[in-house]
């Protein structure tokens, strides 16, 4: 089956599909506003005539590019791509003004050839079974994770615990506004239709990273401007003795990234924050993180890069797409007579299996395209922030309008852009708040479907094996937080 | 010299001005049109609509922009093409939620059936209620009796969707105890049901799982069989008086010439009833479900009165 599948590679149009689908998602992902999920929709169309597999293949391609993409502006900018390169840009920029952008570059393009790999491997051999697990996770289970996941982002982000937990309230009051997800009546909207629809969560992003950005740097433009501050470029090798060095992030950020992706609804921002979170807590040098830590880069690119196999398995095994860009990789795949479900791997199983294995040999195009991509794009360090900053500001207006093609987005981008600058020059970590408004709405529809499920019995938190687990590891990680405190405030 | 130029444009206007009107219906179209999409790209609405026009344009002579106004589960796209200039150039391709469910439980802006004029219905999946495989519950009869003794739990696409409010309905009407609990999209609520998590669940895009065995499908929501299980009954089949049908049609502003609105629902219903539409939506596995303007119009009409009615017992 699988040289079979492979003889089916083995044709030009396939080898040009996943070239054009890999840079196009590079450049995409790189340019704030525009995601995955946009740039795979607009290309269905242009894929209706091609053979089922390139078609694939090419879309599947701009899916990973552009989750890699996003770290490019990051790291360079300061400019999250995507929500989901958020994480990278700590350590990302850190080391960029160092003069050290190639070197994060280069550790984020193969921490995410690693996370992509791992993924992809646990998609070819678990899938079936993997999507069973998923499904065990139902609302009760969901409330418990993304609890978790709150508390790590809380307790272990470095920094004060008090400030992460205020930006986390924060965000998650934002999450607020729009329909109730349960009464589907609108609350806190004021009586506006255009608040119906809450925050979204791009016009948010762009405008607390990307916007307050501009906005920092135009204010506070001591040590910006003139050329002699700018850093030299350093050398950017990255040698395989240092990546070995990163083995067990590396791992475990991609067993975090699959994992989460396997679950519907989470995403990818937050298994990065919580890689990031990770690595920092079992670093000898927690205190470089922040700083320029090259770990800090591989963590969270190794988790998000991760979730695109991760997400594939419930998609391709059941035809459940567990968030947008999947969901329109399925409509792909059924246009292409790929109809995903738990037919497609016995009807189709030459056609999923060569796909599976293009995604793996991906790698070796997407290390290639994106050293190209790198020695153009590491010199917008050397442009001057005045000359850079009119352009980010455009793109920031362009991509905030182009996720809904509303008007109303852009305003929101342009509140969150204020906030961010006031929250960050008075010293409050944005990412927690970023998580809170992702986690915040769908942590409260699935505490309030379980409550509704149970009819209205906490028990239900404490019910299966799978909340027990989370609830303990709930416990632990508070334990592990007060004692760590404790022994901190003691020294 | 002065007085031959101003002649001119004033001979120039009075022509444009009288035949204006007839000129514009011949004309028609002399530019692109703008299909709005209430959606996000990459969905069945989105990918069936942008099918429809791709294929329309060829008849029509001129592009047809298929553009996306996603949010407020298709309403904001609905008021911005219901406040659009009715010369036939503004066109959406909408679905049931925003016709007729949200608008008969709260103001949207917008009266569907005053503000907009539905051209023709070319789809509208079925939507079914399903059951895990294991579960007790072998029928609609049974699901009810078992909402009465111990009550039962059904997963939907989200709050005040048309599913909620169709057994809502039944609720009512049988006073069985069906506890709704709303998901973020059918995708989840499928998932739910899947593994255990709520009873039954209200939700599209059934068919492959219920082939392969994982669920059992009771009953259907839509006013007529899936043809694809041609023995399972709807809910009036059942003898329950509630439904949920699906619709996916195209409309135009109110106002819009009646010429232009039949030579769209002539070309539309050309395209969608070609073999090349049918076979692309079976390939999406939506059904092609041709109604003709009118008769959109009045099941819009129907299931606003009787939405209306059931969000009144809902109290909203």
């Amino acid at each position: 089956m699988l040289v079979d599948a492979f003889f089916e590679l083995l044709n030009l149009w396939v080898l040009v599909a996943a070239l054009a689908g890999i840079a196009s998602g590079i450049i995409i992902g790189a340019i704030p506003g525009l995601g995955p999920t946009m740039a795979i929709a607009l290309l269905i169309p242009v894929t209706f005539s091609m053979e089922p597999i390139p078609a694939i293949i090419l879309l599947l391609g701009v899916y990973q590019g552009a989750i890699f993409g996003g770290s490019i502006s990051a790291v360079l900018l300061n400019v999250p791509g995507t929500p989901s390169s958020a994480a990278t840009a700590i350590d990302g920029f850190a080391m960029a003004r160092r003069g050290e952008g190639g070197r994060a570059l280069r550790i984020a393009l193969y921490a995410s050839v690693a996370g992509n790999i791992f993924s992809c491997l646990v998609l070819m051999a678990l899938a079936q079974p993997l999507a069973r697990f998923a499904l065990d996770f139902g609302p009760a289970e969901m409330a418990m994770l993304m609890l978790f996941a709150l508390l790590v982002i809380v307790l272990f982000g470095g920094g004060s615990k008090l400030d992460a937990l205020l930006m986390v309230l924060v965000g998650a009051c934002a999450g607020i506004v729009g329909l109730d997800p349960i009464s589907g009546t609108p609350r806190f909207t004021f009586g506006s239709f255009a608040f119906d629809n809450g925050f979204q969560l791009i016009p948010v992003l762009i405008g607390l990273f990307a916007m307050s950005e501009v906005l920092l740097q135009a204010f506070d433009r001591a040590d910006e401007v003139s050329d002699a501050e700018m850093p030299p470029l350093k050398r950017s090798v990255v040698s395989l003795v240092e990546l070995w060095r990163m083995r067990v992030t590396l791992l475990l950020s991609s067993v975090i990234g699959t994992f989460v992706g396997i679950l519907p609804g989470i995403g990818s921002t937050v298994p990065a924050f919580m890689s990031y979170n990770l690595a920092r807590a079992r670093s000898s040098e927690a205190g470089q993180f922040g700083q320029g830590a090259p770990e800090g880069v591989a963590a969270p690119e190794a988790a998000n890069n991760a979730v695109t196999g991760g997400a594939l398995v419930p998609t391709l095994a059941l035809g459940i797409p567990g968030d947008a860009v999947t969901a329109v990789i399925l409509g792909a795949f059924m246009l292409h007579g790929l109809a995903p479900g738990p037919f497609l791997f016995r009807d189709h199983g030459l056609e999923v299996y060569a796909i599976f294995e293009a995604l793996l040999l991906s790698s070796i195009p997407t290390v290639i395209l994106g050293l190209l991509f790198f020695r153009v794009a590491i010199h917008v360090t050397r442009v001057q922030p005045r000359h850079l900053l009119p352009a980010i500001t455009i793109l920031a207006i362009f991509g905030a309008f182009s996720v809904n093609n509303s008007l109303f987005d852009v305003w929101v981008m342009l509140g969150a852009g204020v906030l961010g600058f006031l929250f960050r020059s008075s010293g409050f970590p944005l990412p927690p708040l970023l998580i809170g408004l992702i986690l915040g709405a769908p942590f409260e529809q699935s505490l309030r479907q379980a409550l509704l499920t149970s009819g209205g019995g906490f028990d239900i938190f404490v019910g299966s094996p799978i909340t027990i687990g989370l609830v303990a590891l709930i416990a632990v990680s508070l334990a592990l937080s007060l004692v760590l405190g404790l022994r901190k405030a003691r020294t | 010299m002065k007085f031959t130029r101003r002649l001119s444009l004033a001979l120039l206007g009075g022509m444009s001005l009288v035949p204006s009107a007839t000129l514009a219906q011949q004309d028609y179209p002399d530019r692109a049109i703008t299909l709005v999409v209430p959606y996000g790209a990459g969905g069945t609405t989105d990918i069936s609509a942008r099918q429809i026009a791709s294929m329309a344009e060829e008849l029509l002579g001129q592009p047809i922009v298929v553009e996306n106004q996603p949010g407020a589960s298709g309403t904001n796209a609905m008021r911005a093409v219901a406040g659009a200039d009715p010369d036939g150039y503004t066109l959406i391709a909408t679905t049931s939620s925003p016709s007729f469910v949200t608008p008969a439980l709260r103001d949207v802006g917008y009266d569907t059936l005053e503000d907009l004029v539905p051209i023709l219905n070319y789809s509208g999946p079925y939507h079914g209620v399903v059951v895990q495989v294991d579960s007790p519950y072998e029928s609609l009869d049974a699901l009810i009796a078992g909402g009465k003794s111990d009550g039962v739990t059904y997963g939907t696409a989200g709050a005040m969707g048309g599913a909620h409010l169709a057994f809502a309905a039944v609720a009512t009407q049988t006073g069985a105890r069906l506890q709704h609990v709303p998901f973020d999209g059918a995708a989840k609520a499928t998932a739910a049901v899947l593994g255990g998590h709520v009873d039954a669940a209200l939700v599209p895009a059934y068919r492959d799982l219920v082939r392969d065995g994982q669920l059992r499908l009771l009953g259907v929501l839509d006013g007529s069989n899936d043809p694809d299980f041609p023995d399972v009954p709807t809910l009036k089949e059942a003898g329950l008086s509630a439904e949920f049908p699906s619709i996916v049609g195209i409309m135009a502003p109110a106002g819009t010439d009646p010429v232009i609105i039949q030579k769209l629902e002539a070309t539309f219903t050309e395209v969608a009833s070609s073999d090349e539409f049918k076979s692309f939506m079976t390939d999406l596995s939506q059904p092609v479900r041709i109604m003709p303007g009118a008769e959109l119009a009045k099941t819009i009409e129907e299931n606003l009165v009787a939405y209306r009615e059931i969000a009144k017992d809902l109290g909203n």
